[in-house]
């Protein structure tokens, strides 16, 4: 089965869009409206998941699923724009699905605190509604670019997330939010100017956009670009705007100032799950496209992706600023994706892929608690901190089964990612000596110590120790949400088996086509 | 070499022996979630979970050392891509392992239902202690090397929730004297800090482990144990091929030196001590740190047997590796017998005492190899089964005396022996345990711990690397003495300092008799060492890759009457010097000055953590501040001189536009005159 039979990815991706417009058109303030905008969404934003989990037991997702509406723009040589959900994108479409539903209903609770405390500093603030409409529409564009099978397409729902993104973070940001909206808006679209320039050189020589294409009724990829003049120069200006989007170390300026000062619901999105897709769209289109180039970036971006990590981890761990470590975090646990991605193996790409699923979830998990302590203590400064995790129990728990997803340790889906990328390294590195083999392990050994050491020295500076804060946990739907991200990721810890037989499918297809 | 036959058996029932404490604690986790704080559901389900792993692991172990092994397997894969089976493996050694573990952990739980009643964590301690014990289980269980790896990780995250348990940090569950310091880095620790140092101490190891199993996964295919039994000759001789072996062990080996505080992973182990006393019993005694002694149990006759097939290249390689482990184990085993020798904290002398303990058992793994290096493959493997004799002997004595410890220390209301004193006049039954536990240790006939130790000691002879031995001979006087210093500080001497402690008085029965009943079974194990070594050599025969009986009786020969006599004549001097002569050590350590330096470098664990904190803490904040500077630098470069650079451009550009027509026109008139002789020299 290739093509489904009904419109049903595109409805995923239009129906927030659609919720989205109904908000707006109540413009009703209360805060009976905003429950039912935020549960309705999260419900349709839940629907990708189920269909995610659902294909891959039926076992349908391992030949990848096409969405019947397509708009065939082949004879203006564009390419038949297509929606698909197959194994490589999974994992994203999961991330990206499970995240967004419950941040969802996390909002109300977090925007109705933010809104209020802006208008009490007399600043005049868009509604919920419009912060709802923003969100699906965020929300739908991620969801769009993991579906995109031409690269035109996928450019169109990165527009889309951009713009979106960049109106929550200017409306109901922190800090001199003008000033930063501003820089993110400008840096990520040079990383798309970037990425378009390169993709139009290529699209146009080529005469086609497309880039996944149906194929003896599955998904598959047309065949590797042929050699044009100047190509190696638009290759590289893609990957280098992609790497922006990642925020891999040298071009990740932007990103601790984006990442710490939007509201915070918005940065439980942009951290993990917007800066990831850069990762998949290079597995996506650029390797299958590109194979013989990316040959040559093969140690530039090994190199890159462990300077990323340690150098993110290293930063990480001086940061006082709860949202601004995480954002460092972020970048470190990019390095992750990336080296995955570098060892141009089935196994490496597939545990990037994973990877990006475990850190949507740990990430977010971490993400919703640092917007816990904004609105109920009115702090993100670390140093402030200690001690929390006598009045927060299961907030403490929580947040410690989020580095679990960061650092590698079961029962969370972090380790499995850890453990396909480690066996991609091996799988894609000669081991012909014993100095090679130690400089690998020591060498992982301090990426993955860097990484443990800034999530447990967190753990403890924000939880343990004498407690400083008056507080006391109590538990509704804001605080319920974070569990049950975090339940979810236990959940696809067991479920590795269903959830990552498509992945290889999909991954060994890839490396097949890359001629590997 | 008859490899033992299984036939491969549905999932359950046998892998409750694992599962059992994972649904215990999910339970709790649960009902913790859902708002539960009732203490008779958290100790009650803890315990009902794990005596149901300890039933069924009786029952395998019956079976087992029948002479059927168990195969337990859910059909398919788990995680078909790096083919990671769920099965459940017991073989001769598993089951004696699991055996040990699961009724230590029981023994130990019960005594924590006292021990922990009215603390205000008692509900997270009871969900860390199942989901350990579960861990652990698991660990020696799994049939193939991922599941072993899950169940290690649950390990050492468990202990790291345990260790920092009291996470508020009073001053009373510090390890350390306050305020101390050596060579300017702090050497007293809170217990949040402690188990930060676990964790990322085990860690290290954990990525070693993890690599090693990848590139043998890539070797062979499979990281099934009976695969890679079957197979060993196979991917240790391609190992070997590549010239990569001993590199590779060493590095798959670093998990279990890490998890088993081998030097120089052994830091965490001591400050481990912040947590409840009753998980210091258990990781020193049944859990974590066995791990790593089982890791090394269960591929040392893997990687010999492998190796013995493979050809001359691999034995030699596999002897390089047995050779650095030997001597890793030596060294681990001397060094912590020396710093347990001044400790003055009880739990921190027991800690000492396991790491060197530990390293007896790691002694007796290697000496393995190197033994069947030279042609003796049934010495070897009862080299093996040398270190799991000691491993349970250990693990019996160690419990009784933490356990015991836990005790005291309340009853002190202080960690110090300084301020404990006479007991022997007012616990009777304690005082008793403690002796025998204490024997078993300092490895007097006819106690547990004289056969097991005098059997690594014999094959380390056998082994023939001589610093090996003597370390390993100079060691057990040095135990005697500690043990027999501590017994006597506590027991039967006043204490040195006033406490603010309460009446001694005997123990509650639910805490007393999981003691006592280790302390007598040291004994006893003892006095039947016999029919113990035929029940483990018996194991031995049903273990993979040895499959034949071993011979565990003691030789009493020329090596063992100096051990003997060294033992008696160390507890002779310290007895002695404390009992009749009532020497200060004390006064004369304030006194002399070399005195004190000696003191103070066993004090100050041979400065280690010093040089560590120094070293890598030190140095990598110093890394950090500059990679902030960097960090600065680059957002300086992007958020600051490139704008500054357009917003020159823009300024020179604005100049060109200063609205003058005269100016305009002299500019057009020259550009228009340039271009039209850049026209005319193209048209020429």
């Amino acid at each position: 089965m290739a093509y489904l039979g009904a419109p049903i990815l595109w409805i995923t991706i239009l129906a927030p869009v659609v919720l989205a417009v109904v908000g707006l058109l109540l413009r009703d303030n209360s805060g009976k409206t905003y429950r039912f905008l935020a549960y309705t969404g999260a419900f349709l934003l839940f629907i990708p998941a189920v269909l995610v989990l659902y294909y891959s037991y039926t076992g349908a997702l391992a030949a990848g699923i096409i969405d019947p509406v397509i708009a065939d723009l082949s004879s203006y040589r564009i390419g038949r724009m297509m929606l698909v959900l197959d194994g490589l994108s999974s994992p994203v479409v999961l991330g990206i699905s499970v995240v967004t539903a419950l941040v969802s209903v996390y909002s109300i609770r977090y925007m109705t605190h933010r809104i209020r405390e802006m208008e009490e500093h007399g600043e005049k603030v868009p509604g919920f509604e419009v912060y709802y409409a923003l969100y699906a529409g965020f929300a739908a564009s991620m969801l769009g670019m993991a579906y995109a099978s031409n690269l035109i397409l996928f450019f169109i729902f990165l527009e889309l997330s951009l713009l979106t993104s960049f109106a929550l973070i200017a409306y109901y940001g922190y800090g001199d939010r003008g000033r930063i909206s501003l820089l993110y808006f400008v840096w990520t679209h040079i990383a798309g100017a970037l990425f378009l320039a390169g993709v139009l050189y290529y699209g146009l020589n080529r005469g086609t956009f497309d880039v996944v294409v149906e194929m003896d009724g599955a998904v598959g990829y047309i065949a590797p670009s042929p050699s044009y003049q100047y190509l190696d120069l638009a290759v590289a200006a893609i990957i280098l705007g992609l790497l922006v989007k990642m925020a891999v170390f040298g071009v990740h300026m932007w990103l601790p100032y984006a990442h710490a000062e939007a509201p915070t619901p918005v940065s439980a999105l942009l951290s993990p799950n917007l800066i990831g897709i850069a990762g998949y769209a290079l597995a996506r289109f650029v390797y299958p496209l590109f194979p013989g180039i990316i040959e040559g970036y093969k140690t530039l971006l090994l190199s890159i992706s462990i300077l990323t990590i340690v150098y993110g981890g290293l930063v990480a761990l001086r940061q006082v600023d709860f949202k601004r470590f995480l954002a460092y975090s972020s970048v470190s646990q990019m390095g992750y994706m990336l080296l995955g991605l570098a060892t141009l193996t089935s196994m490496g790409i597939g545990g990037a892929m994973l990877h990006y699923l475990s850190h949507a979830i740990g990430k977010a998990v971490l993400f919703m608690v640092a917007g816990v302590f904004i609105t109920e203590l009115g702090t993100r400064d670390i140093t402030r901190m200690g001690g929390l995790a006598r009045r927060y129990p299961i907030l403490a728990a929580v947040t410690l089964l989020g580095f679990m997803h960061l650092v590698g340790i079961p029962p969370a889906l972090g380790m499995w990612s850890e453990v396909l990328i480690v066996y991609g390294i091996f799988d894609g590195v000669q081991v012909t000596g014993q100095a090679v083999l130690w400089g690998i392990t020591l060498v992982l050994i301090l990426a993955f110590m860097v990484t443990a050491a800034y999530s447990f020295v967190a753990m403890r500076r924000i939880f343990f120790g004498p407690p400083r804060i008056e507080a006391s946990e109590y538990m509704d739907d804001f605080k319920a949400t974070i569990v049950l991200v975090g339940v979810l990721g236990v959940f696809f810890f067991i479920s590795i088996g269903t959830l990552s037989e498509p992945l290889r499918v999909a991954s060994e297809l890839l490396v097949r086509v890359m001629g590997g | 070499m008859v490899e033992p036959g299984y036939v491969v058996e549905g999932f359950l029932p046998w892998s409750l022996a694992w599962l059992a404490p994972y649904i215990g604690a999910f339970i709790l986790a649960l009902a913790y979630i859902a708002g539960s704080r009732n203490d008779k559901l958290y100790w009650g389900v803890s315990l009902v979970s794990i005596l149901a792993s300890a039933i069924i692991s009786t029952i395998a172990a019956a079976r087992v050392l029948g002479g059927e092994p168990i195969y337990a397997k859910a059909s398919g894969y788990w995680f078909p891509w790096i083919k990671v089976t769920l099965g459940t493996y017991i073989d001769g050694l598993s089951a004696v392992m699991a055996l040990v573990v699961s009724w230590l952990s029981f023994l130990i739980a019960l005594y924590s239902v006292k021990y922990m009643e009215g603390d205000w964590g008692l509900h997270r301690y009871f969900f860390f202690i199942t989901f350990f014990v579960g861990s652990m289980q698991l660990v020696v269980l799994a049939d193939n090397l991922l599941l072993l790896f899950i169940g290690w990780e649950g390990t050492g995250i468990a202990s790291y929730a345990l260790i920092g348990h009291w996470y508020t940090d009073e001053e009373e569950y510090w390890v350390g004297v306050p305020g101390r310091r050596a060579l300017g880095q702090p050497m007293y620790f809170e217990p949040s800090h402690s188990a930060v140092r676990a964790i990322l101490f085990t860690r290290i190891g954990d990525i070693g482990l993890l690599v090693g199993t990848a590139i043998i996964y890539l070797t062979v295919g499979t990281i099934t144990i009976p695969e890679l039994v079957q197979n060993a000759a196979a991917w240790i001789g391609a190992l070997a091929a590549k010239g990569i072996l001993p590199s590779l062990l060493l590095i798959f080996t670093l998990g279990a030196l890490g998890k088993s505080a081998q030097f120089p992973f052994h830091e965490w182990l001591v400050t481990a001590m912040t947590g409840p006393t009753p998980v210091s019993a258990l990781i020193h005694a049944a859990t974590m740190v066995k791990a790593g002694v089982y890791f090394i149990l269960r591929f040392a006759p893997i990687i010999i047997v492998g190796a013995l097939a493979a050809g001359e290249a691999a034995k030699a390689q596999a002897l390089d590796y047995f050779t650095i482990v030997a001597g890793l184990g030596a060294v681990t085993a001397f060094m912590m017998a020396t710093m347990a020798l001044v400790s003055n904290e009880l739990k921190l002398i027991l800690a000492y005492s396991t790491a060197s303990q530990l390293g007896y058992m790691f002694i007796a793994g290697a000496a393995a190899g190197i033994i069947a290096y030279h042609g003796e493959l049934e010495a070897a493997l009862s080299s093996v089964m040398a270190g799991l004799s000691h491993l349970v002997s250990h693990a019996v004595f160690k419990a009784s005396l933490f356990l015991i410890a836990g005790w005291l220390i309340h009853v002190a209301h202080n960690r110090f022996i300084d301020t404990m004193g006479n007991y022997a006049k007012y616990m009777k039954l304690t005082a008793f345990s403690l002796w025998l536990a204490g024997l078993s240790l300092a490895g007097l006939p006819p106690f547990s711990g004289f056969f097991s130790k005098e059997l690594v000691i014999y094959y380390a002879e056998e082994a023939g690397i001589g610093p090996v031995l003597w370390l390993a001979v100079i060691t057990a006087g040095l135990t005697a003495a500690y043990t027999l210093r501590m017994i006597i500080r506590i027991l039967h001497l006043p204490p040195r300092e006033e406490g603010h402690g309460h009446e001694p008085h005997e123990a509650h029965p639910i805490m007393l008799g999981p003691y006592l009943v280790l302390a007598l079974a040291s004994i006893i194990l003892g006095l039947a060492w016999g029919q113990v070594s035929g029940v483990l050599s018996k194991a031995a025969q049903l273990t993979a890759a040895i499959g034949e009986a071993v011979s565990l009786q003691v030789k009493f020969a020329g090596l063992t009457y100096i051990v003997i006599g060294l033992v008696l004549a160390s507890m002779g001097v310290v007895g002695f010097l404390y009992m009749a002569a009532r020497v200060d050590f004390m006064g004369i350590v304030s006194r002399s000055t070399a005195a004190r330096m000696i003191h103070d470098f066993l004090y100050d664990r041979w400065y280690i953590n010093s040089i560590y904190y120094i070293v890598f803490v030190g140095g990598f904040t110093y890394i950090m501040l500059s990679l902030q500077l960097v960090d600065s630098l680059i957002d300086l470069l992007y958020h600051s001189a490139i704008p500054l650079l357009a917003a020159l451009g823009a300024a020179a550009l604005r100049t060109l536009h200063r609205g003058r027509t005269d100016y305009y026109l002299t500019l057009y008139i020259y550009f228009a005159s340039l271009a039209l002789l850049l026209i005319y020299l193209y048209w020429r």
